[in-house]
């Protein structure tokens, strides 16, 4: 059985919210600059 | 998998016991796909219902049922609630079933954001749907929402900040499966080992976080430029329309993508089941798929060959959209090859998956037509056009919707359906949805426009056959949700665990119906129990 202990899904969590948090923050760029490239300032 | 983890204890006490905190303040990813499944199967008779009006209005040439205007909402909302709230919730809805249970994990990684994710989408389609019931009517200028034609109704507000809620919510499910998956596979399922579902999911979830937002810039500079006096796709004040154009197909090719990829992995685990054989080229499969992902962002202005591109522009969209067909072909003939020499058995999942094989090379020929730019100037916005799309989106998506539905259901209810009646809803949707759409490329040819009420005396004949076909197939459809409910709340035949003779993977190492807890210790992974496990042979 290759269990998992509760710290190493703790941790696995914690990757996985970085995770999100950098794709969020890659979709939020996304549509910044989606808007912002058709500015002609 | 000689120990799969499961915690059949947790089936009695795991699960909440009042409907409001079980349903609306869910965090398990089985109670939160069942949540999009039924929402996806509501919204795929709303938008039927739309088609519905849309054919009984074409039955015959002349103005029969409805007003122009109301047509011209039919259509829009038809395609916008098939697209973002059938197709793509259901594709969602079996992410969240299934993802951790083929992965070994507990759940999803982020369980809170998937209530929130599910939970935004009935909001925002009650405010799409309820421009309909508003002064000068819903959105009817198509579902691409094209400026100046889109601007001129009143209701456009709502209907962007419908769009914004959709695009969240997907973006939200697309954030939740790629962390899942990178994050929460049990240990030893290696990426390449890792069911094709899996990975069609993982590579729709990128192309999900890389376009939605493109379409809500589209779609905020639309609303900026109709109350805030901007000028982006305003000639008069110095902006381009056709500009507009560029963004949204910059999103709305990968969004077609987006409503096929999944249909891929689905089709990749259900043939090796009913041929019992492992899937033919599993490597080749992942990689075609993340090909098709990859071409699908250098394709999009296919979409708008007669808007008078550069002829270098024409040139190079053609081709790229022509090299599509490679890696798809990729796909078709390993469907084929796996099924070549299997021990074949032909339940309804498998005919499901069969008629997507052959029904979805039709659309996708007939999309190559589509890329050719000269041959696309006599196409364009034609009947050809929606012959094209519906092969793809409704034999090729919503068939491997239904083939799913057949497939896993079982492990959902732990019930089996009733294989007559499933065999009789296949044959019922499978000779009409011809009949609907096969003539619909005669009468593109010959010249009838899409998007009109009225036509010409001489598209009569085919016009009136597809609108049989379409009320045919339509009530096809209530076959299918009888089966459904039948399944799940009369079914006197339970499932087995492993509910399918031939079916391999972690999901079938459950119990049947799934206990609200799984994989909590995770599973131990042996290679040649997994469908696509053993890749080095």
């Amino acid at each position: 059985m290759q269990d998992i202990t509760d710290i190493e899904m703790e941790a696995r969590r914690k990757r996985a919210r970085r995770t999100a948090l950098i794709a969020g923050g890659f979709a939020v760029a996304v549509f910044l600059l989606s808007i912002v490239q058709m500015l002609k300032v | 998998m000689a120990h799969a983890a499961t915690h059949d204890h947790h089936d009695h006490h795991g699960a909440p016991k009042g409907f409001f905190q079980r349903w609306v303040m869910s965090t398990n990813h089985k109670d939160i796909g069942t949540l999009y499944l039924i929402f996806s199967l509501t919204m795929f008779f709303i938008g039927g219902a739309f088609a519905m009006v849309i054919r009984a209005e074409l039955f015959k040439p002349g103005m029969q049922l409805v007003q122009p205007y109301f047509f011209n909402e039919m259509t829009t909302m038809h395609a916008l609630v098939m697209i973002f709230g059938a197709i793509m919730p259901s594709f969602v809805g079996l992410a969240n079933w299934m993802i951790p249970l083929m992965v070994g994990a507990p759940d999803m990684a982020l369980p809170r954001m998937n209530n929130l994710s599910f939970w935004i989408m009935p909001f925002a389609f009650i405010l799409l749907l309820s421009t309909l019931f508003m002064p000068g009517g819903g959105p009817a200028g198509g579902w691409t929402m094209y400026p100046p034609l889109s601007l001129q109704g009143e209701s456009i507000a709502y209907t962007i900040f419908a769009v914004h809620l959709m695009g969240i919510s997907s973006i939200m499910g697309a954030i939740n499966i790629i962390a899942t998956i990178l994050n929460m596979r049990a240990p030893g399922m290696d990426l390449l080992k890792m069911p094709v579902f899996v990975w069609s999911w993982l590579i729709t979830a990128f192309l999900l976080i890389a376009v939605m937002p493109v379409l809500a810039g589209a779609v905020t500079m639309l609303l900026t430029d109709k109350y805030f006096h901007t000028n982006f796709f305003n000639a008069a004040g110095g902006g381009d329309p056709v500009l507009f154009q560029h963004i949204f197909w910059f999103f709305g090719h990968p969004e077609v993508y987006i409503m096929i990829l999944p249909a891929f992995g689905i089709i990749s685990e259900i043939i090796p089941t009913f041929a019992r054989k492992p899937i033919f080229g599993y490597r080749a499969m992942v990689f075609a798929i993340a090909s098709i992902a990859f071409l699908s962002f250098i394709v999009w202005a296919h979409h708008m060959f007669a808007v008078g591109l550069p002829m270098g522009a024409e040139i190079f969209f053609m081709y790229a959209t022509m090299l599509i067909a490679v890696p798809t072909g990729v796909k078709v003939f390993n469907w084929v090859s796996t099924m070549w020499g299997g021990s074949m058995t032909f339940e309804t999942p498998m005919l499901f998956s069969i008629a997507f094989v052959i029904l979805f090379t039709i659309g996708g020929f007939s999309g190559l037509m589509l890329a050719l730019a000269p041959a696309d100037f006599q196409y364009h916005d034609t009947y050809f056009v929606v012959a094209h799309f519906h092969y793809v989106l409704v034999t090729g998506a919503a068939f491997s919707i239904m083939a799913a539905a057949y497939y896993w259901i079982p492990k959902w209810s732990g019930n089996m359906y009733s294989e007559t009646w499933g065999k009789i809803h296949f044959w019922s949707s499978v000779i009409s949805v011809n009949v609907l759409f096969f003539p619909q490329h005669f009468l593109g040819l010959a010249g009838m426009p899409r998007r009109i009420p009225d036509y010409n005396v001489a598209f009569a004949n085919f016009n009136m056959i597809s609108s049989i076909g379409g009320f045919w197939f339509g009530a096809s459809q209530l076959i299918f949700l009888g089966v459904v409910i039948h399944c799940v709340f009369f079914s006197k035949k339970k499932a087995a665990d492993r509910s399918w003779e031939g079916a391999k993977g972690l999901e079938w190492t459950v119990p049947s119906p799934a206990p609200f807890h799984t994989f909590d210790v995770p599973p131990v992974i042996h290679d040649d129990e997994l469908a696509h496990g053993n890749t080095e042979h």
